[in-house]
């Protein structure tokens, strides 16, 4: 019974992570780009949140309506940047990395390397909880894992269902062919970016609505997103959220099991050996859709 | 990949303009941006300015103190506490006589709370700006960062926190807050002697430890050497079985499974040996569970942010050295209490959560007492003398008593350690009886 509220704790919490990752996955895989800025804007967003929210009295999760335009502007200004100058994949993930930095060094400035939170009175739901049956639900991480199942579904219907989104996995198959069919990969790729950068918003404010920042929280993020992003294959948005929920619940009852110092090491060995023996995910993106 | 260039060179353009244009906005500090020696702290939060020299005052060149605190950063709250006592300190002492007769100047540097620039920021006080005495950062790994620094400048180095006694080897560090020369053997037997007076309701423990390393030595002692006792063989050799233990790195956040093992252990005690926030983070995941353990005990918690939780953290308890419970204050110099009030006057001011003049403000009290003591009593401020002068001598500190430095024992004097507990919402000496405030509350309340 431990072992499966251990498990519940675990998959929301991960699902969070799964969020965090659907943004960086459909960047890598539909554009190739590796873009850590991702992590730049989910600590805007969260940041942004805690602002917003304790000075402005606003709900935590109505300051997306603020952050979510403001962020998709900011990542698909971005995506933009990297088509003006022709970026390469690689080159991407050294830029977007230089553009993480001055963000922590920006955040840091503007509201102190301090933990900022949000006060009981301004966010209520960080205390609250679910109970169904003898499993507790904590009330931050469900409402992350309605966020991410909500994100992923409406992710999926605009990729198989319109012409952007078909358009768009024609143009991750494919540059050239795609282009060739009169498909404007600038315009997609920075839409695309923008989506990817309310999303990151919609996560900043799952975090602070869940537990303190500071600056530097991007990079106890990175590894167990990328994690995340690999295991789930790179560009499925379904594999990100299955990754997720598999990631926390085994971090979670592996917690439980041997202490929390073990997550990690057994996280990462998944991850090891997904790279061995399966390299194109757990969940890899189905060709021809 | 011709276009690479102006790419990167806006990148470095960028970084230029950020790095110079970085300022630290804390809320009035006019310390600099970490890493940067500042001007003294007048007009800092909660402070006044300098006083005027009068007849009988300090004259003369001003005696620059050089230091640096976390004002920011993960140990930032509790690192503007110590600022605040420290310029209550030296504004006190620039309005009576000052130091030698000549005023004090705090050259106080903001850390940020990044151990890694300590050493850096130290040499930087000591080669190039030359002050004259140093004092401690806050928290344990930056005073052990900070100490070879001063061994080999051989400066005196006065220190708030570290109670990690046996790692601080340095002949001429004096500690402003001791748990005595074992607090891996004193912390477990005096919450054992506490728990043995609720006469039997209270046998079961689930000990979580943070990894790092004050906490996990008071848990499990040297990771070099099983044979020294702590919290983990104390206890069970007290007659408290340890039903659950577990330890979480640095840095955790996600305190979910720890409170469902503790759940499936239902300890009558839960023992935090962590830090900062980690208890009101797992004492909130508890909660969320439906797991109320009959007890609590936090070693070394963010005292505000504990009494924040309300009713859900009634009854914890922690470690003090001193608490202004008025049955306390009614029994020492009437100065206690003034300078109690005056910090709490500027801790409102300055807009914090909590304005209690408690443990941590002791410390630096205390820390800073030794260190005028020391420069009195040396008549000079030649750091061998006042070292010598401190070995000799001790000093008499206003919270803590007169205390000893024996080096033998790394200058860690018998403790006045004392237990508290929250009460009705504040935070209680409890522990042990003849110092207690309120009696202690077991897990019938």
């Amino acid at each position: 019974m431990s072992e499966l509220q251990a498990a519940i704790f675990g998959a929301l919490g991960g699902s969070l992570f799964g969020l965090m990752a659907l943004g960086l996955s459909m960047g890598w895989g539909f554009l190739k780009n590796i873009n850590l800025a991702h992590f730049a804007m989910i600590l805007l967003g969260g940041y942004l949140t805690v602002d917003l929210a304790t000075n402005l009295g606003m709900s935590p999760v109505a300051t997306i309506v603020i952050t979510a335009p403001l962020m998709f502007l900011i990542g698909a200004l971005v995506q933009a940047g990297f088509e003006r100058f022709d970026v390469s994949e690689f080159n991407s993930l050294l830029i977007s990395y230089g553009l993480l930095i001055i963000t922590v060094q920006v955040v840091t400035n503007i509201w102190t390397a301090d933990y900022q939170r949000m006060a009981p009175e301004v966010n209520p739901l960080a205390a609250e909880s679910v109970r169904i049956g003898p499993f507790v639900f904590p009330a931050p991480t469900l409402l992350a894992a309605g966020f991410a199942v909500g994100l992923v579904v409406l992710a999926q219907f605009v990729l198989e269902k319109t012409y952007a989104g078909r358009a768009l996995q024609a143009f991750g198959q494919d540059r050239q062919i795609a282009s060739a069919f009169g498909i404007d990969h600038r315009m997609l790729g920075v839409l695309l970016a923008g989506a990817s950068g309310a999303s990151a918003a919609i996560a900043g404010m799952l975090i602070a609505v869940g537990e303190p920042l500071i600056p530097f929280s991007p990079f106890d993020w990175i590894g167990r997103v990328f994690a995340i992003v690999i295991l789930g294959g790179i560009g499925n948005v379904q594999g990100t959220l299955y990754a997720g929920l598999l990631v926390g619940a085994v971090s979670g009852v592996v917690a439980l099991a041997w202490g929390p110092s073990a997550s990690p090491l057994v996280v990462f060995s998944l991850v090891v050996l997904a790279l061995v023996f399966r390299p194109q995910g757990l969940f890899p993106r189905k060709a021809g859709h | 990949m011709r276009r690479r260039a102006p790419v990167v060179s806006l990148i470095a353009v960028l970084l230029l303009v950020i790095t110079a244009c970085a300022t630290d906005d804390s809320g009035g500090s006019t310390t600099e941006a970490p890493g940067t020696t500042g001007p003294s702290t007048t007009g800092a939060p909660g402070t006044t300015e300098a006083p005027s020299t009068t007849a009988g005052g300090p004259s003369g060149e001003p005696i620059v103190v050089g230091g640096t605190l976390a004002l920011t950063g993960g140990l930032g709250p509790t690192g503007v506490i110590h600022q605040i006592a420290g310029q209550l300190f030296v504004d006190r002492l620039n309005a009576s006589t000052g130091l030698l007769g000549q005023p004090v100047e705090w050259n106080l540097v903001d850390d940020a709370s990044d151990g890694a620039r300590i050493a850096e920021l130290y040499e930087q006080l000591i080669s190039q700006d030359q002050v004259d005495l140093i004092i401690g950062p806050y928290a344990t790994p930056n005073i052990l960062a900070a100490m070879p620094v001063a061994e080999r400048h051989g400066y005196v180095l006065p220190q708030h926190t570290s109670v990690l006694a046996p790692a601080m080897t340095y002949a001429c560090q004096f500690p402003g807050w001791s748990i005595g020369p074992e607090p891996n053997v004193f912390i477990p037997n005096q919450l054992a002697d506490a728990l043995d007076s609720l006469g039997g309701s209270v046998s079961t423990v689930g000990l979580v430890t943070n990894e790092g390393g004050s906490t996990s030595f008071v848990s499990y002692g040297p990771a070099d050497n099983d044979e020294v006792q702590a919290t983990d063989t104390i206890l069970p050799e007290r007659g408290y079985e340890i039903v659950a233990d577990i330890s979480y790195p640095i840095g955790n956040t996600e305190w979910g499974s720890v409170a469902t093992e503790l759940q499936d252990a239902d300890p009558d005690i839960v023992v935090i040996n962590g830090l900062g926030l980690e208890a009101n983070g797992l004492i909130e995941a508890m909660d969320q569970l439906g797991f109320d353990p009959p007890m609590v005990f936090a070693l070394f918690p963010a005292p505000g942010a504990v009494l924040s939780l309300g009713d859900l953290t009634d009854g914890v308890l922690s470690v003090s050295i001193f608490e202004p419970n008025e049955s306390i204050l009614a029994e020492m110099d009437p100065e206690a209490r003034e300078i109690t009030e005056e910090f709490s006057a500027r801790v409102e001011e300055a807009g914090l959560p909590y304005t209690a003049f408690e443990t941590q403000a002791a410390a630096s009290w205390n820390t800073w007492e030794i260190l005028t003591q020391g420069v009195e009593g040396a008549g000079s401020l030649d750091q061998q003398a006042i070292c010598d002068y401190l070995h000799e001598n001790g000093a008499d500190l206003t919270f803590s008593g007169h205390v000893d430095f024996d080096p033998e024992v790394n200058n860690f004097w018998p403790t006045t350690q004392v237990l508290k507990q929250v009460q009705g919402g504040d935070w209680v000496v409890v522990w042990p009886e003849d110092s207690a405030a309120s009696p202690l509350q077991g897990p019938a309340g």
